[in-house]
């Protein structure tokens, strides 16, 4: 499932831009491939990443993924419902188990990303 | 990459890269799961899950669950050399297995490496069965070929020894065996029998099967299918069977259980599962907790008893009296909590005694319902049920490195742990 309005990585993370808040997350491509996500490795609240940092930690019972940073930014907030209930990555990808949020520095970082259009394209050519 | 030179009387095989194999329940597979979660292993495209790996973890532990292992290697060994072979190839002593029982074996090459474990089936007087696993295939049908053409050592000590048997060994998965060919599929869980059960309306087949007892086997038509019905597993589950079908039938029986099994609570249960259920009772997988990284002997995974150093001779003999004689470290079975937020701890990550000194690295680790179940090789005095351990993880992120974490820890290190964890018993029957 592609969610329209989303902008897209092709390390599957989603970025959901208002303003100059960016909010990252996984699709739900990667959560399926993931398999049950049982910890989640959250950034600290102020450290700047650059597009394409390593930006979190997920491990599900077979393997440890890195998350990598959408754009460029400093972290602003992050999503500590997941320390206790880290499987909000699988159920809700999209809502409830967003990762973190940033505010954009360079603007510019945002235009490498791919729209819906795109990355459901991407998807079908895997 | 330079090959380093052989010790005396090692068998060296090198697998060649090929493009991994279907199962002979593939399209099955495919009609439950998608393409995305199948994978490579042991050669074979296997399924990792279907509905999710806790879940089929339960159900075989509360009812059933139904495992493709048609991948496994399945070999016959005939004629009236074939348990004098065996008893040369396999550590175990074939001459103590009754027909219509099961052995749990090792062999071992006469340098004294470990090739395989293995389970032999004795089905008559000259006629054996023996499950290899799928990742060891190739390297046994290689070995047992250098054997049969004198060009691998039975002895190190005595080169001149020569094999002076010849049983008749034949790939029972090939269509060229004909019509008593064998795959595996495994129903384990305690609902397994009553699922077998209902496939028949024969009473006197209802009874043969109800009588197969751990480790014996027996043969019989259910829904006009022929089986070899085993009570072995890879599971730890107490009630738990192995069907042995022609390749040719494997589909129609896989189906046919699902649908009878479905109102019993059975799900097709993928890898994940399959690697869980055997870390929680406690059960070796070749290449982790035998043989490996760590060259784990068969006295070190806790299966000494399956290496009978009193028989006269078998290939590997000496190694393994010298095994079985010095060794300070176990594999033992530890457990730690899976509470919401603990990390999943992972091969390699240290173990730690009660004064943070590193004793040794585990090896698998699985969750298990509010656990997470792990086999690790540790130090003897540290394999003691109930002795209070340490986890120390290792860096898995680039920001755990630049927190200090380490990427690998030696023994005897001294370290801080992460997380409790507690030794429990080796084994575990569910």
């Amino acid at each position: 499932m592609v969610v329209d309005g989303l902008f897209y990585t092709k390390q599957h993370e989603w970025a959901k831009i208002e303003g100059d808040t960016v909010t990252v997350g996984i699709t739900d491509y990667a959560q399926q491939m993931l398999g049950e996500v049982t910890f989640a490795e959250l950034p600290a609240v102020d450290k700047q990443f650059e597009a394409h940092d390593e930006l979190a930690v997920v491990e599900s019972s077979k393997s440890a993924s890195d998350i990598y940073c959408p754009v460029t930014g400093d972290v602003i907030e992050v999503n500590s419902a997941l320390n206790s209930e880290p499987e909000l990555i699988n159920r809700s990808c999209y809502e409830q188990g967003w990762i973190c949020k940033l505010k954009v520095t360079d603007a510019k970082s945002i235009e490498e990303l791919m729209n819906s259009k795109q990355y459901e394209e991407f998807l079908n050519e895997l | 990459m330079e090959k380093s030179k052989a010790a005396a009387g090692e068998f060296i095989f090198e697998l060649s890269k090929s493009e991994p194999k279907q199962s002979a329940l593939y399209n099955e597979h495919l009609k439950l799961t998608d393409k995305s979660r199948m994978a490579d292993f042991a050669g074979f495209m296997m399924p990792l899950w279907y509905s999710s790996i806790s879940n089929e973890h339960k159900a075989v532990r509360c009812a059933a669950g139904l495992f493709d292992c048609t991948h496994m290697g399945v070999l016959e060994f005939a004629g009236k050399d074939a348990a004098d072979f065996l008893n040369l190839i396999a550590t175990n002593d074939v001459n103590t297995l009754t027909e219509g029982s099961a052995q749990y074996s090792y062999v071992i090459d006469a340098a004294g490496n470990i090739l395989d474990d293995i389970i032999v089936y004795r089905r008559g007087k000259e006629k054996f069965m023996v499950v290899v696993n799928a990742g060891n295939e190739p390297k046994i049908k290689a070995y047992l070929a250098a054997l049969q053409s004198g060009k691998a050592i039975l002895d190190i000590d005595n080169p001149k020894r020569k094999l002076e048997l010849n049983p008749a060994i034949s790939d029972m998965k090939e269509t060229e065996f004909g019509s008593d060919g064998r795959v595996d599929i495994a129903l384990q869980g305690p609902a397994s029998l009553d699922i077998l059960l209902a496939l028949t309306q024969d009473e006197k087949i209802k009874e043969q099967i109800k009588e197969v007892k751990p480790f014996k086997f027996t043969q019989a038509v259910i829904a006009g299918i022929d089986c070899i019905i085993s009570r072995t597993g890879y599971t730890g589950a107490k009630i738990s069977f192995e069907l042995f079908v022609s390749p040719a039938k494997a589909a129609q029986l896989w189906e046919l259980l699902l649908e009878n099994g479905k109102s019993f609570g059975l799900e097709p249960c993928g890898l994940g599962a399959r690697d869980s259920l055997r870390i929680e009772a406690g059960l070796p997988l070749y290449g982790h907790e035998l043989s490996g990284d760590f060259d784990i002997s068969p006295f070190e995974a806790g299966y000494g008893w399956a290496v009978k150093l009193q028989k006269e001779f078998f290939i590997g003999k000496n190694a393994m009296q010298q095994r079985a004689k010095d060794y300070d470290m176990q594999v033992a079975r530890i457990k730690i909590s899976a509470a919401a937020g603990v990390r999943p701890v992972r091969q390699n990550d240290a173990v730690l005694n009660e004064n943070g000194k590193c004793v040794g690295w585990i090896l698998s680790c699985a969750k298990a319902g509010e656990n997470q179940l792990a086999l690790a090789y540790v130090e003897k005095e540290s394999t003691k049920e109930n002795q209070p351990l340490g986890i120390y993880y290792l860096a898995r992120s680039k920001r755990q490195m630049e927190d200090g974490k380490k990427q690998s820890v030696q023994k005897n290190e001294q370290l801080k742990k992460d997380i409790e964890a507690i030794t429990v018993s080796r084994f575990e029957k569910f």
